[in-house]
């Protein structure tokens, strides 16, 4: 069993996930934040009023629900903000690494030889500034794919080429 | 003995028209059930002669479409491009075409009138997304389990010669095999769940049944409610409990015997294969290197018999899942002893898992259950004490219920553990049915650690190990051992070139 020696000497000196530095995505993917947190706002803002304005019963309370409503945007406004900041992706020469979470602080990683397919998505706004979004699927749960936003389309486009040509590399090596 | 060919396409069994006309006619009757029994209770007599010579033609239109079907079925097995090939469909033709490595189970069955026949059916089950599983309804003992063989050996039992090999089941040594005895045992400590569904189900078919047929006859003034009101004043409800209680456990005893009678594990060839059932024999055929998690799982009871579950889990497709999907891709083992748990581990993970190092959660693992689960409650419950005279009488059941659930959580704390060696990673939990999830490195999917902000200083985090059966969560452990676990992982996956699948 040499794999079980080779185990115990390298424990610590494996690669470490935690400190590869991350590709923070680009800087104007947070004016696309921006739009889909502002449309859903003002979605929001708009059921309120119309709820204020149809139900007698309400209206005096509206000014406290209003404020009440801006702390919360707020709120959400400085979480996006935060969780932009924190998001990150790396591609290492085995693995693909992705840092996000509104909240928790949450890091996905998928072995490029588990990948099953890749897909290039571009939404209306991200288009707009030339953005895509890379997903990554495996064969696992919903939850353990990828989605990685806010990558300028030439670099996502190359990036899916890097991994598609990885994935023909296994298959013919496996046949 | 013949050659069989499945280079070249084949019809099935022709008395599979006979199959396929009556589960046509299955279909419409289970469809019809309720309007069919109204109309011949209130059909008079001439509209009865109508109605039979209008049957009759029914049945002659479906056997010349089974006919048909027959006719435009063929399957055929395509060597060179490691292919099964299906050819069906009277009017939309279909074209199935499944890669012999896609196969993960093939089952045979036989159904009471499969039975009278002699024919069985054969099934193709694929991790695929869409229901892509393929049936034959009618084929041959003989040609049915070759055909097996060569769709799960693939490319390495593609040249067997049928004609040497033993195909038939009964000559092969089990592995494990379960006596009467055992499977009273089963049907007394397990599977209380699903026979307590089956039951309430069962009871709320009659009452709706039986309201649907009164009201066919103009007469429901309320019987049924009122037979239910009289039955609940001359019985104490405790009566009825502990009736209902007894018919639940005869109930479960007899779903176990028939479900797994005469239950059987033997090794074929490359594959075990799983056979049992008293009415219809159901056999599975699988191979060991497609189960992604296995799990043991035993309570109290069970330990006391010493008895316990093993469920294979084979990969899913993950969007879109369904009860009956999920149950599909599961094996059960309904129950075996430690030494046949360690004879089957051995051939499913090649090796039995041994001890490893050992992770335990944080005590912060405690705290949301407590909150939502116990106190959440208690409060809610006395707030409404406060307030109401009604609630008052029943302030000890709270009492029981905070002392119980803390217990309960407490437990679930102790038993959520990681074990962690070089070849698997077992994951415990469980409260009453303690269960050991293992799967093997080389099986994980993918990876997410998450930790919440308010744990960075207690250095606490969660980590998910995505399989193709499902996800396997370690929460509240030491997030700087998980990072490491994770990397060590990860080099496991990645310098090994072993297939998942």
């Amino acid at each position: 069993m040499q794999e079980f020696t080779n185990e115990a000497i390298e424990i610590n000196s494996l690669p470490r996930y935690q400190e590869v530095s991350l590709n923070a995505p680009h800087p104007t993917y947070w004016k696309v934040m921006l739009i889909n947190i502002s449309i859903f706002i003002f979605l929001s803002i708009t059921a309120l009023i119309t709820i204020i304005i149809l139900n007698e019963k309400i209206k005096p309370y509206g000014i406290y629900l209003g404020g009440g409503c801006i702390i919360i945007f707020a709120f959400i406004f400085l979480l996006y903000k935060t969780s932009f900041k924190k998001r990150g992706y790396a591609l290492r020469e085995k693995d693909i690494i992705y840092k996000s979470g509104i909240i928790a602080e949450k890091t996905t990683i998928i072995p490029l030889n588990r990948i099953q397919h890749v897909a290039l998505d571009e939404g209306l706004f991200s288009r707009i500034y030339k953005l895509a979004t890379l997903q990554i699927h495996t064969a696992g749960d919903g939850t353990g794919h990828m989605h990685i936003s806010g990558i300028p389309i030439e670099q996502a486009r190359t990036i899916k080429e890097a991994l598609l040509k990885r994935l023909d590399l296994l298959e013919t090596s496996v046949n | 003995m013949m050659d069989y060919d499945f280079s070249k396409p084949q019809r099935q069994s022709i008395s599979g028209i006979v199959v396929m006309a009556a589960n046509t006619l299955q279909q419409i009757i289970r469809a019809l059930i309720i309007p069919i029994a109204i109309f011949v209770i209130k059909a008079q007599s001439n509209l009865l002669i109508y109605s039979t010579v209008g049957i009759s033609v029914l049945i002659l239109v479906i056997l010349f479409f089974s006919y048909l079907s027959y006719r435009r079925f063929t399957f055929f097995l395509d060597n060179i491009k490691q292919e099964f090939v299906i050819n069906k469909g009277i009017f939309n033709r279909t074209l199935l075409t499944i890669q012999l490595d896609k196969i993960q189970q093939v089952n045979i069955n036989q159904s009471l009138l499969q039975k009278i026949i002699g024919v069985y059916s054969l099934q193709i089950d694929t991790p695929g997304g869409d229901s892509k599983e393929v049936s034959i309804k009618a084929i041959d003992e003989k040609i049915a389990y070759s055909l097996k063989e060569l769709l799960l050996n693939g490319q390495k039992a593609s040249q067997i010669d049928v004609t040497n090999e033993n195909i038939s089941l009964t000559s092969q040594t089990p592995i494990l095999k379960l006596s009467s005895g055992t499977l009273f045992k089963i049907g007394f400590t397990t599977n209380y769940g699903s026979s307590l569904a089956l039951l309430v189900g069962f009871i709320y078919a009659i009452f709706h049944n039986a309201k649907d047929l009164l009201r066919a006859f103009d007469s429901d003034n309320g019987q049924v409610e009122a037979a239910i009101k009289t039955g609940v004043s001359i019985l104490s409800v405790s009566i009825i409990i502990a009736i209902f209680l007894f018919i639940l456990l005869i109930i479960n005893i007899i779903r176990t015997f028939v479900k797994y009678f005469d239950f059987e594990i033997s090794k074929h060839k490359l594959s075990l294969l799983i056979s049992s059932g008293l009415f219809a024999k159901k056999n599975t055929l699988l191979s060991p290197k497609k189960v992604q998690i296995t799990t043991c799982s035993q309570n109290y009871f069970q330990k006391k018999f010493n008895i316990m579950n093993l469920n294979l889990k084979q990969a899913h497709s993950g969007e879109a899942q369904t009860e009956k999907d999920l149950t599909k891709s599961n094996l059960q083992v309904p129950g075996c002893n430690a030494d046949e748990k360690d004879k089957l581990l051995a051939i499913i993970l090649g090796k039995i898992p041994k001890n490893g190092a050992l992770f335990a959660p944080n005590y912060r693992f405690l705290n949301l259950p407590i909150l939502f689960l116990t106190l959440l409650p208690i409060v809610i419950f006395y707030v409404l004490w406060f307030n109401f005279q009604e609630v008052k009488p029943y302030y000890p059941l709270s009492i029981i219920y905070f002392f119980v659930s803390v217990l309960m959580i407490y437990i679930s704390y102790k038993k959520h553990r990681l074990t962690v060696s070089q070849d698997f990673i077992i994951k415990k939990s469980g409260i009453w049915d303690i269960s050991h999830e293992i799967i093997v490195p080389h099986k994980i999917q993918s990876i997410t650690t998450f930790q919440y902000p308010w744990h960075k200083v207690a250095d606490v985090g969660h980590v998910n190990l995505h399989t193709a059966a499902g996800v396997i969560q370690f929460k509240y452990g030491n997030y700087t051992e998980i990072k490491q676990l994770v990397n060590y992982w990860l080099y496991q996956i990645e310098s090994g070139s072993e297939e998942w699948m």
